[in-house]
């Protein structure tokens, strides 16, 4: 019965997701256009130096790992998650999670697997033609255990990005505004979880710190886990890590909503 | 020219509406420029990264790409204050149907539609912009004051600031098609990634096609690359004039599109 539940809000979440099939289809195409020219700009860094090694990346690995870090941001990324959390905190809309027999947070979490469904079907296409286009640049594809740990550290990566922006939405219970806190940590994460390059082309203290947070799970981790920059009982301790830092955002995400209700007062709505 | 005067003096009081409106919630105003500020910051470290491990970019030195950042970066700001919200804004006016309210009114609908607001909190990204340009400048053993090279960058800087305006208005315009565009700031960013590096790393066998087709047919790539160029690389009058051309045009283009969106129009009952 519970199941059944929401597998109706993955249902309608999906439709709906699929009904402004142009405005999807447009972002998703344009969603090529910076990959290109990263491919590009890497490739004048380098001078098409193939040998050039830059943070003990070559330029073919350093094309594959931007490539990736696309497909973590696929799983990691909730767009709008946390903005939505907190319009629903200070607009009174959240009572209708607590009116119904249904958990806020297991609602989201299930809409947004429909979400990610929807997008990764949709611009399988697009993505698996750049991938085709630019297979040149993966040397070597990974064993069954690398391949493994991949998956499992993308299903983590997802898990961390919905409950730390979560989190980030639930701080509304407290503060007035957290569109302006929410844009320094986009900002800040875009760059510290290795979106623009892979974070150990930073100085070492810098590094050192930065692979101790959760946002490197993001989009630097599962890419270096597929291109075996992360091998043997450093992949296990990372995968380790990862899990422990999904498990704790999942605690303080419980945590915050639970003492972020006793102070609610679904003024609105 | 009347009209010209009753325009200006209207987008004037725009201006110093928005100004009080954005100093009633200066927490907010401060924080956004704080963004703003970590994002140059970003930007900076990413370009220092890059020359840490060369000395020339797709043949930019390190003191013309800083240049070119610092074009990019004002150029931005100035699209974000002056147009970017407004646009944002248009595709939920669409959905709600309260677009209605300012077809009624008696101004040009462009006008009132991509210049109403101004977001004051972005102002600041352009002289920033202009800040890392002059410090580039200063880091340039070849370059000397030139008060013509000057004058012409201000005017292609201008020209290219119109060329990206009618692109984003074409963008926005899409919204009457699309009816849900929630994510134009996104096809924005997406869509200016094409400017934001030098039009010579599509120099590649497989990229010069794509790099034809953003120069020639949609010239997104010559917003920052030719006032950069003309400042700090090499002033060639045939890019000037086409980008000033190219300016005209897409202008007209994006005007053409824009009218052809609101006779699609059909108000959803405001």
């Amino acid at each position: 019965m519970r199941f059944r539940k929401y597998y109706k809000i993955f249902r309608v979440a999906l439709i709906e997701r699929l009904t402004y099939r142009s405005d999807f289809l447009l972002t998703s195409g344009l969603r090529l256009l910076p990959m290109v020219t990263t491919i590009l700009l890497w490739s004048a860094v380098y001078g098409l130096d193939y040998d050039k090694e830059i943070g003990n990346f070559r330029l073919t690995e350093m094309i594959a790992y931007l490539l990736l870090v696309h497909i973590s941001r696929m799983f990691s990324s909730m767009p709008g998650l946390a903005a939505g959390i907190a319009i629903d905190i200070r607009e009174g809309t959240l009572k209708k999670y607590l009116l119904q027999p249904i958990d806020m947070l297991g609602y989201l979490i299930t809409y947004r697997v429909a979400h990610k469904i929807a997008y990764i079907v949709t611009s399988f296409l697009p993505y698996a033609v750049l991938f085709f286009l630019c297979r040149d640049y993966f040397e070597r594809f990974p064993d069954a255990q690398t391949l493994a740990a991949y998956v499992v550290s993308l299903l983590l990566a997802y898990v961390i990005g919905f409950y730390f922006e979560a989190c980030i939405g639930m701080i509304g219970f407290w503060m007035l505004e957290v569109t302006s806190l929410l844009y320094i940590v986009n900002t800040l994460n875009f760059f510290i979880s290795g979106q623009m390059f892979p974070i150990d082309l930073l100085p070492r203290p810098a590094v050192r710190v930065l692979k101790l947070m959760p946002f490197q799970y993001m989009a630097y981790f599962p890419a270096a886990v597929f291109l075996g920059k992360i091998r043997g009982e450093a992949l296990w301790q990372g995968l380790l890590a990862e899990a422990a830092w999904a498990l704790g955002l999942f605690l303080l995400a419980r945590t915050l909503f639970h003492f972020g209700l006793r102070r609610y007062s679904a003024y609105g709505g | 020219m009347g009209n010209v005067f009753r325009y200006v003096r209207l987008w004037f009081a725009f201006a110093r509406f928005a100004l009080l409106g954005e100093l009633a919630f200066r927490g907010n105003f401060i924080m956004k420029m704080l963004v703003e500020i970590l994002w140059l910051v970003i930007l900076l470290m990413f370009y220092r990264t890059i020359f840490a491990s060369t000395k020339l970019v797709a043949g930019w030195r390190q003191d013309q790409y800083l240049f070119f950042v610092g074009c990019y970066f004002a150029l931005e700001g100035l699209i974000e204050t002056l147009f970017l919200e407004n646009c944002q804004d248009f595709s939920n006016q669409v959905r709600t149907g309260n677009l209605d309210a300012s077809l009624l009114q008696p101004l040009d609908e462009q006008f009132l539609v991509s210049c109403r607001k101004i977001d004051w909190s972005t102002v600041p990204n352009f002289l920033m912009g202009a800040g890392v340009m002059i410090m580039s400048l200063a880091e340039n053993p070849e370059w000397r004051f030139n008060p013509w090279q000057l004058l012409i960058f201000v005017a292609v800087f201008f020209c290219a600031l119109l060329l990206a305006y009618s692109f984003l208005l074409i963008l926005t315009s899409s919204a009457v098609w699309m009816i849900r565009n929630q994510s134009l700031m996104e096809l924005w960013w997406l869509f200016s990634s094409l400017m934001r590096y030098p039009r010579e790393i599509f120099q590649s066998n497989w990229a010069w096609p794509i790099g034809w087709v953003f120069t020639f047919l949609l010239p997104v790539m010559l917003v920052i690359n030719v006032p950069a160029n003309v400042m700090v690389r090499t002033l060639e009058p045939e890019n000037v004039l086409f980008i000033a051309v190219a300016t005209v045009i897409m202008l007209g283009v994006s005007r053409w599109f824009f009218c052809r969106a609101l006779r699609r129009y059909r108000s959803a009952s405001s």
